[in-house]
């Protein structure tokens, strides 16, 4: 039967941290079975270069040293590999707990627990019931964009990605070439910003709106990453929720709760109907639709006539 | 050849909790599974296999220093610790994504308003610790922020009253019938998926119900206790709403202006039409209640099924502007007058 793959990371991991001078290949290989029984030079060496990155994912520092016979040899020195000293008390230690359980995407809940793995060893204390000591809040981050994962990496890694990308209100995809700097996670939604190569600016993508695969570009990012990335500020105007203007509007006494939560005045006109002063922003004439005859937009005739328009087109059905 | 072959995910994982367990079981002879399954996070049975991976492991397979370490099922012992030097065993760096994930969240919890502020203390310096602690590692974090959102005043009424196990009376807006009800609900649960809800035991239906803080309009905690009913909790990493398989079919179709519906509406399927668009099937207890939605796509879009869905629609619509055809005339007269 085949060795388990995480019986040889395992293995490498304490060969490597284990040793004080760098070990060959080779010798790696007498140390480790499932190395012995890889077969050929080949099918050892792929499995040795890829098990390698693999460690390296979980944080482990290796080096490689050559040797005085020209040999290249690897270990994990300790003191690049130790964790500093952390001191955690009962209650912040709780509140990592808490924190560790929001992710929904897999690689992350991964790293997350792992990282609380790691902490406990370190003598983070037990003993406290992450739940239990905080009471009934259950923080969930969804994530479930395909994009998320290869997107994750390449901002972390710098590197230039591209894919298809269908705007909003366009029949077709278009492929964008874009330098990922940031993931923001809004109102349950990813965001991606980065440098748009093709429109030489910055832009914000929506993940759910990548199709198709997410490919990575070779070569470093054009544009330096700024330090300060404004992905909400975006996003809320495209929401409408950087109104510059204000409307009137009457609405049936009755109805439209959220408009009266959003308006900056209400007047009782006394027949059943109310007089609102609203924010005037991107998308306001959509909203308001909703709301069928218990809306009539006073002011101003823009709006207006942007209501009336697309009445129209449903009356028309 | 193309690409890497797909990484088993869980053999990373595995890696990374044995590299762990081994510091930790170190330090603790005779450690009992139940309190290390739980230190970890995992279940017994996946410390049982981490226990059972562990003997074929060591720094050399032909050395006999493999480590000695077994269980009886209760307890865990490890014959021979020193198979591995001392700082062989010491508590390993943070790597990045570890850092990351573990950071982002608990600047995301962070943010929550209605998260108790002792808590919220401990979490923030916590978070310091851990930045220090990771160091260069703590980097890639500053690449993904999360926000919650959430009513802060209606959040910790709902904690509160979780905590002292008391009902409370709302004032609700459902944006299905655009009302506002007044209900009395048993809190069981705050959830966090993007918006942040309240699952609670409603005592008007004698249901469960999920309500959404920002749609709470007024809140109060009342005296009396409350007594929500053994209700098994659902998983809700599926997405809060779960339609059910007998609810009604609603056909919708839209032209590429109206694609963010499938965005927004879990359906069932969203077939590709020939002018960029898509034919979206969904399910609802409510047919009714979409009635907003053909509403709002306007021109990007119309319903197809139940008809008498896509009927109320342009009866509303035509309601609606009657109302302007009347203030359309009125305006015309005022000119006109002026004119005359």
């Amino acid at each position: 039967m085949a060795i388990a793959k995480a019986e040889r990371l395992m293995n490498l991991a304490l060969c490597l941290l284990g040793t004080r001078r760098p070990l060959s290949k080779r010798e790696l290989r007498e140390s480790i079975e499932a190395y012995l029984e890889a077969g050929s030079d080949d099918s050892f060496n792929r499995m040795f270069e890829r098990d390698k990155d693999d460690l390296r994912e979980l944080g482990l520092v290796i080096e490689t040293v050559e040797n005085l016979d020209g040999e290249t040899g690897y270990l994990a020195r300790r003191d690049s590999n130790r964790l500093p000293p952390i001191t955690l008390d009962a209650e912040e230690a709780a509140a990592l707990g808490l924190a560790a359980k929001v992710w929904q995407q897999a690689r992350l809940a991964g790293a997350a627990s792992g990282a609380l793995q790691k902490l406990r060893a370190a003598g983070l204390p037990e003993d406290v019931d992450p739940y239990g000591a905080h009471g009934a809040l259950e923080p969930r981050i969804p994530v479930h964009e395909a994009a998320f994962e290869p997107l994750m990496l390449a901002c972390r890694d710098r590197r230039a990605v591209v894919f298809d990308y269908r705007k909003a209100n366009a029949a077709q995809p278009e492929q964008r070439h874009v330098e990922p700097w940031a993931l923001e996670c809004w109102r349950g939604h990813w965001y991606l910003a980065g440098w748009d190569r093709d429109r030489g600016a910055e832009r914000v993508f929506r993940l759910s709106r990548i199709t198709g695969k997410v490919r990575s570009r070779s070569g470093r990012f054009t544009v330096p990453v700024p330090d300060v990335v404004t992905v909400r500020e975006t996003v809320a105007s495209w929401a409408g929720e950087t109104a510059d203007r204000s409307a009137r509007i009457r609405l049936r006494s009755d109805a439209g709760y959220p408009l009266r939560a959003k308006a900056t005045s209400v007047r009782e006109l006394g027949d059943g109907w109310d007089e609102l002063e609203i924010p005037y922003g991107h998308g306001l004439d959509a909203w308001l639709v909703e709301f069928g005859p218990d809306v009539v937009v006073l002011e101003p005739a823009e709006l207006r006539a942007d209501v009336v328009d697309r009445l129209r087109a449903v009356a028309k059905g | 050849m193309a690409g890497k072959p797909v990484r088993p995910v869980n053999a990373i994982d595995q890696t990374r909790r044995m590299l762990s367990l081994v510091t930790y079981l170190r330090e603790r002879p005779g450690a009992r599974v139940e309190d290390v399954a739980r230190a970890f996070g995992i279940t017994e049975d996946e410390l049982v296999s981490d226990l059972d991976v562990l003997p074929m492991c060591g720094t050399s397979f032909r050395g006999g220093d493999l480590l000695d370490i077994d269980t009886d099922g209760e307890r865990i012992w490890w014959h021979n610790p020193a198979a591995l030097g001392a700082d062989a065993a010491e508590p390993l760096r943070l790597a990045a994504d570890e850092a990351t994930a573990l950071l982002v969240a608990a600047r995301a919890v962070a943010t929550l308003p209605g998260l108790r502020e002792s808590d919220r203390q401990a979490l923030l310096r916590a978070t310091a610790k851990v930045e220090t602690a990771a160091g260069e590692a703590a980097g890639a974090s500053s690449r993904l922020s999360v926000t919650f959102e959430s009513e802060g005043g209606v959040f910790a009424d709902v904690d509160r009253a979780i905590a002292e196990r008391r009902r409370l009376w709302i004032r609700y807006y459902s944006p299905a019938r655009d009302e506002v009800t007044e209900r009395e609900i048993d809190p069981i649960r705050l959830v966090s998926v993007g918006h942040t809800y309240v699952e609670a035991w409603c005592r008007r239906s004698e249901a469960r119900r999920t309500f959404r803080l920002d749609r709470v309009a007024e809140i109060r905690i009342l005296d009396e206790p409350s007594a929500p009913p053994e209700v098994e909790l659902r998983d809700l990493s599926e997405g809060l709403v779960q339609p059910a398989a007998e609810d009604p079919e609603v056909v919708v179709e839209v032209a590429p202006g109206g694609r963010w519906v499938a965005e927004y509406y879990p359906h069932d399927s969203a077939d590709e039409l020939p002018d960029g668009g898509l034919r979206i099937t969904l399910r609802t207890p409510d047919p009714a209640s979409l009635r907003r939605l053909a509403l709002r796509l306007g021109r990007d879009g119309r319903i197809v099924e139940p008809p008498e869905l896509a009927d109320s629609a342009r009866q509303a619509a035509r309601e609606a502007l009657a109302a302007y055809d009347g203030v359309e005339a009125a305006g015309t007269t005022g000119r006109s007058e002026g004119f005359e």
